[in-house]
């Protein structure tokens, strides 16, 4: 049977991109409101899902509390991140982000006690024994499914994701029209003047890239979820980057353009999986493999250059100086 | 009168350069005074460390009998000093009224604790604010652009909006810097008229860097005229004007009394 044709793999792709859209919003949260250009989202997504995994099999925690903490977990790492470096000038900052979330990895990597190290969480237990943190959840989304009448886990995790990331971007675009949204939006665009009208900037960037991690953290909780496993290396910077192609996508500056842009970002990456027909087909699979990044990157290329705003950006807001 | 600002030996460097070298002088309560000199005579630095954005090395900044110069910069203006830059630095991205209403001290809507917990309290106080912003729009005659962005002004809307702005704050002291630089001839007269009116009828009390020196002599009660991160001279327009040491340094003879 055609792959493309099966509702399992829409599922998926589906899940992925609501996971995105909860990462991706909370770049958009830093970025596209405050202006502060942070490379190492996937730093928090990592701390969000370790702390919970940890909690529940080396503490013996129950997931319910586990995943909480492992939310503010992320959030502490955004605030340890930024109060020593959210007064360095911008570039400094994406520089110091990277490294941030380098570290994190490489800590993941290294610390296999406590992490379970390169083998990812099934090293977590003792030795020996595969661990798993999954147990609760399993059977909650068993529950939810009865509940909702599905006849597939997928489609259950589906509408989980998509409604946990249909309110967050609610309570988010909530936020952002506030006053506190606008003091925000003016830091973004001019720091100094916002200072002389009397707005503490360091206290809001700090809290931006806060609950930009907090979001993050989120995502990092459903990637575990969904994959009942993971390693350092899920964590890798690219996850970031795929975070910020969908902000360009969408649009920067737009709450309700983060879902679009992960969804659109989604269909170009399930879209070119399978390109086995000419002129693809005369390559190898592994060259094939390549190809399509290629392909991916020059699509998002076009879209850009196409589309600079996004698409559900504002051109205006773009060239306004 | 007494003096709501006193800046006291204030020295500030930047690297081997003494860029303010020991600067002192006085702004009287409810006067305007004229802050001159020629480029490099440190007055934008001087600028920049009553505002809060620089910190002096040496030397103290009093304002109404507290000293300022160890606040960060949202809190001296919090405070009631307040500064504009030369170009009127609006937020381009944002819509006029948007610009007004962000500059309001003390909006509970504006602290994320605020919002879920006293929810009436900063919509209260965004009624307000959007009713204040709105009445000063209408006082500098933008009120027909409110819901423009702030980009699509002109160089002198702009000036008009950053004054507005600043009047926004209540403050007690503007830091004025360079506004009628580009500034149309009509403009000119209306940015007076509004400094004029703002310290009549507000009791505003404001300090301008200016290099034009007509709308100095007309405006300010008192003339400082700093020269290598000092102050050269200080004192009423004519008597500045007629200083031997000011017009070697900075006016030329052309601008001395003739005779």
């Amino acid at each position: 049977m055609n792959v493309l044709a099966s509702g399992s793999f829409w599922a998926f792709v589906g899940v992925v991109a609501g996971i995105y859209t909860i990462l991706a919003l909370g770049l958009q949260v830093q970025f596209g409101f405050a202006g502060l250009l942070n490379f190492g989202q996937v730093a928090f997504m990592a701390i969000g899902a370790y702390t919970m995994a940890i909690l529940v099999v080396k503490e013996g925690w129950s997931m319910w509390l586990a995943a909480p903490l492992g939310v503010v977990a992320a959030g502490i790492g955004g605030l340890v991140l930024g109060l020593p470096t959210l007064r360095l000038r911008a570039d400094y900052f994406a520089i110091v982000t990277i490294a941030f979330s380098e570290i994190i990895r490489y800590v993941a990597t290294n610390e296999t006690a406590l992490t379970g190290g390169s083998q990812g969480t099934i090293a977590l237990g003792s030795v020996g024994t595969a661990a798993q943190y999954n147990g609760q959840w399993s059977s909650f989304e068993a529950r939810v499914q009865h509940t909702l009448g599905f006849s597939s886990p997928d489609a259950t995790m589906l509408v989980i994701v998509w409604a946990t990331a249909l309110i967050l971007l609610t309570l988010t675009w909530l936020a952002l029209r506030t006053p506190w949204g606008r003091v925000l939006r003016a830091i973004r665009d001019d720091e100094d003047a916002a200072a002389s009208l009397g707005k503490n900037v360091f206290a809001y960037k700090l809290q931006a890239l806060a609950l930009g991690a907090v979001l993050a953290g989120i995502a990092g909780l459903f990637y575990a979820w969904q994959f009942s496993f993971f390693s350092p290396d899920d964590f890798q910077p690219l996850l970031t980057f795929f975070a910020w192609m969908i902000l360009l996508l969408g649009g920067i500056g737009r709450v309700w353009a983060v879902p679009i842009g992960a969804l659109v970002f989604g269909l170009i990456f399930a879209g070119t999986r399978f390109l086995n027909f000419a002129p693809f087909s005369w390559f190898a699979s592994d060259e094939r493999a390549y190809l399509r990044l290629i392909i991916i990157g020059l699509i998002i290329l076009l879209l850009v250059v196409l589309r600079p705003q996004g698409l559900l950006g504002n051109k205006r807001e773009m060239v306004l100086e | 009168m007494s003096a709501l600002l006193e800046v006291q030996d204030v020295v500030r460097r930047f690297g081997s350069l003494r860029a303010v070298d020991g600067a002192s002088f006085d702004v009287q309560s409810n006067s305007i005074t004229g802050l001159i000199g020629p480029n490099g005579a440190g007055k934008s630095t001087l600028f920049g460390t009553i505002a809060g954005s620089l910190k002096p090395d040496s030397g103290r900044i009093v304002f109404d009998g507290r000293r300022i110069d160890r606040r960060p910069a949202y809190r001296v203006a919090r405070s009631g000093v307040v500064r504009t830059y030369q170009a009127a630095r609006v937020l381009t991205r944002m819509t006029v009224l948007d610009n007004l209403m962000l500059a309001s001290i003390g909006h509970p809507g504006e602290r994320l604790t605020g919002i879920v917990l006293r929810p009436r309290g900063s919509r209260k106080r965004e009624r307000e604010t959007r009713q204040h912003a709105e009445e000063l729009l209408a006082l500098v005659g933008l009120d027909s652009h409110a819901r423009e962005y702030a980009g699509t002004l002109s160089g002198g809307q702009r000036k008009l909006l950053d004054l507005a702005r600043v009047l926004m704050l209540r403050p007690s002291l503007v830091l004025l810097d360079e506004p009628m630089a580009g500034v149309s001839p009509t403009l000119r007269v209306q940015l007076l008229e509004h400094i004029l009116a703002m310290r009549r009828e507000r009791g505003i009390t404001f300090l301008i860097v200016e290099h034009d020196l007509d709308f100095v002599m007309q405006a300010a009660d008192r003339v400082v005229v700093m020269n290598e991160g000092r102050v050269l001279a200080a004192g009423e327009p004519q008597e500045i004007r007629s200083n031997e040491l000011v017009i070697d340094a900075y006016l030329g003879k052309a601008h001395a009394p003739a005779g």
